[in-house]
């Protein structure tokens, strides 16, 4: 604790406040996370044990948090992390403008290479929505909270509980109580991220569990034993039922997408978990590599200290990418007199 | 990955003389410190020896796994292989003189259940228990983050339950010739059970051991695996690799097939000793560590305004508050 100044206080998270502090030593900017063991039945939570054991196994990655160190404090302990400014649900919300389809491809790419390291690396995170996706001063997302995070095998009836995920972006086997599940729920999570930033607003808000999976339904089409095999079995599935209704396109549902996107949209939201798009493969989907292509993180809305959103980049006459590259540089002759 | 893991980094040693050294210096550590106590007593009759305290630990690790296996609801494997794991590596650099081991075995059961995801309460824990079940509990928590600091927080271990399963589903996919693999695996799994008496966690990749159970379990059954081994998992690798593996997997049974045995009288003997030269100040019964207790308690809250005046910290939060972060 002696090597921190504390410089004020950032929020509550899931287990304890978090600070930001200036180690002191390097004068690098960290966020402390305080997990108190007073009052705490069953001792050290296991949301901060899963969330050092995930983060600590993993070697660095740019798109997943840093979990700098952890230390013992009084009776409890606390998380060091890197200090991140802001996260993506703030950066939708506060933007002036809606994201650009390059802006879009940039976070979507940032995302799939982080959980395709997780998922690499065994980890399934099982909490991703736009508020566990931090974005730093420089425009970079990083994934974080990996409070529910589980080292996952595949070890044949391995139970997990189905009571994971915040709601809008949990997927549909979950939502039916299943306790066999894959890292699939993360890809169904990243889908409806995707979504939300290409219509500037959540794909499924179900106010409670039964709407949620009626939102589901309700663009996806009523699911059958053979658009999705093995549903019959979920713990949950016969207790409710819901009336036929066929599919929405998802053209409708995101209307302003273009055809690569709602391509790469489609292979993420599917019911069969085993169907969905692997974080790799999305990766290599032509979505990536078609006009518009990612933009640069330095054009990507950096977060103020309580100021709208600022959008850097948003006039493309700013720089032109076709232009050749001599006419911008300075003629050498034209400084030599001043050297 | 265990490649990328902490325990490669930090928890494999290379040689048995390592491992020594780190338990003598903790030993001397204590011994420097509380020489006052013995009186005008010999040092070597008043404080427990390395050699001495390893013979208790293992004592205590003997009644550990005892613990695990009459766990109940039953416990998955891997918890028994991690709280071993733990309650060996706090002893490498803690004395018992400091820590009772009868608190900090207990101590990493409990958290090795948490940290393989085997969820059981506190109250459901001590369950298990004869004795005083609520301070029982309260002296596991009270060691839990001790433990883990120990640890140097290095929560994750790799167990050799996973690759011995992984060898048997490579014998039944690549060596379809062995008529049933299935007849490894209870000679192997017994042979890992009994590695967990040993030091071979400390020394060797849970890969390593794994193979040693196998092999170890084909000559018990007079199976030849040896093709296996030498075709299929290290058909790439030369000679010099093999024959370092070969003398690996020597060194691996020869350490479990002889670990001394424990004289129960002597154990008495020990924690007899045990007795009068422990460290009352951190000792959970004891008023001095009590008193201890409550000042952190105090201490902790101050830390976090420290720093900083209150109008700089009220301009402050007034920035965050307006942009909410949840770390």
């Amino acid at each position: 604790m002696e090597q921190y100044t504390i410089l004020g206080r950032i929020g509550e998270g899931a287990h304890g406040i978090v600070f930001k502090a200036k180690h002191i030593e390097s004068g690098e900017i960290c966020a402390l996370k305080k997990v108190p063991l007073r009052r705490l039945d069953d001792g050290i939570p296991n949301t901060a044990l899963r969330e050092i054991k995930a983060l600590q196994e993993i070697e660095e990655n740019p798109y997943v948090v840093k979990l700098r160190e952890v230390f013992p404090h009084g009776t409890g302990f606390v998380l060091v992390f890197e200090f991140m400014l802001s996260d993506l649900s703030e950066v939708v919300r506060n933007s002036e403008q809606p994201l650009t389809e390059a802006q879009v491809k940039s976070y979507m790419m940032m995302l799939l290479k982080g959980i395709a390291y997780c998922h690499e690396n065994s980890i399934m995170h099982r909490d991703l929505k736009p508020a566990n996706l931090l974005i730093s001063e420089t425009g970079h997302l990083k994934i974080a909270d990996f409070g529910l995070a589980r080292v996952f095998s595949n070890e044949e009836g391995r139970q997990y509980s189905h009571q994971v995920a915040t709601r809008w972006y949990r997927a549909p086997e979950l939502l039916y109580g299943a306790r066999k599940y894959d890292e699939g729920v993360d890809l169904w999570a990243v889908g409806c991220i995707f979504g939300e930033l290409l219509n500037n607003s959540p794909l499924f808000p179900g106010e409670n569990d039964i709407e949620q999976l009626c939102c589901v339904l309700r663009v996806l089409g009523t699911p059958s034993e053979n658009t999705w095999p093995g549903m019959e079995q979920l713990p949950d599935y016969n207790k409710i039922t819901f009336p036929e209704n066929p599919p929405i396109p998802f053209e409708e549902v995101v209307p302003d997408a273009s055809p690569e996107a709602l391509d790469l949209l489609k292979k993420f939201l599917v019911y069969p978990s085993k169907q969905r798009i692997s974080a790799a493969e999305a990766l290599l989907h032509p979505y990536f590599f078609t006009e518009p292509l990612l933009a640069h993180h330095s054009e990507l809305p950096i977060p103020k200290h309580g100021k709208k959103v600022r959008h850097r980049g948003q006039n493309p006459k700013e720089y032109d990418i076709d232009v050749p590259l001599e006419q911008s540089l300075v003629d050498p002759d034209l400084l030599a007199q001043f050297v | 990955m265990f490649q990328s893991s902490s325990q490669k980094q930090f928890w494999t040693f290379t040689s048995e003389k390592d491992i020594d050294v780190l338990r003598t210096e903790a030993n001397g550590r204590y011994i420097e410190q509380h020489k006052k106590k013995t009186k005008g007593q010999d040092v070597t009759s008043f404080f427990l020896s390395a050699d001495e305290e390893h013979v208790l630990c293992r004592h205590y690790e003997h009644l550990l796994r005892d613990f695990c296996r009459r766990f109940e609801p039953p416990m998955p494997p891997a918890v028994k292989g991690t709280a071993c794991a733990y309650f060996k590596r706090f002893y490498l650099r803690n004395t018992v003189m400091d820590y009772h081991p009868k608190f900090i075995m207990l101590t990493c059961v409990y958290l090795a259940c948490k940290v393989e995801e085997f969820n059981v309460s506190i109250t459901q824990f001590c369950a298990n228990l004869t004795a005083d079940q609520e301070r029982a509990a309260e002296l596991i928590l009270v060691h839990e983050l001790l433990v883990m600091q120990e640890l140097d927080f290095h929560l994750t271990v790799h167990n050799p339950l996973r690759p011995l399963e992984g060898f048997l589903i490579d014998i039944k996919t690549r060596f379809t010739s062995l008529s049933n693999p299935e007849q490894l695996r209870k000679p192997a799994d017994e042979f890992l059970q009994r590695s967990f008496a040993s030091n071979v966690c400390l020394l060797y990749t849970p890969s390593q051991i794994a193979l040693t159970a196998l092999v170890t379990s084909a000559a018990k059954q007079q199976v030849n695996i040896d093709k296996y081994v030498t075709e299929c998992l290290l058909s790439s690798t030369d000679k010099k690799e093999l024959r370092e593996l070969v003398s690996t997997i020597k060194r691996i049974r020869s350490m479990v097939n002889n670990i001394p045995p424990l004289d129960i009288e002597v154990v008495r003997s020990l924690e007899k000793k045990l007795e009068q030269c422990g460290n009352p100040e951190l000792n959970p019964d004891s008023e001095e560590y009590k008193r201890k207790q409550q000042e952190l308690l105090n201490a902790e809250d101050e830390d976090f305004s420290l720093g900083i005046s209150s109008a700089q910290e009220e301009e402050n939060r007034q920035q965050e508050a307006q942009m909410l972060m949840s770390v």
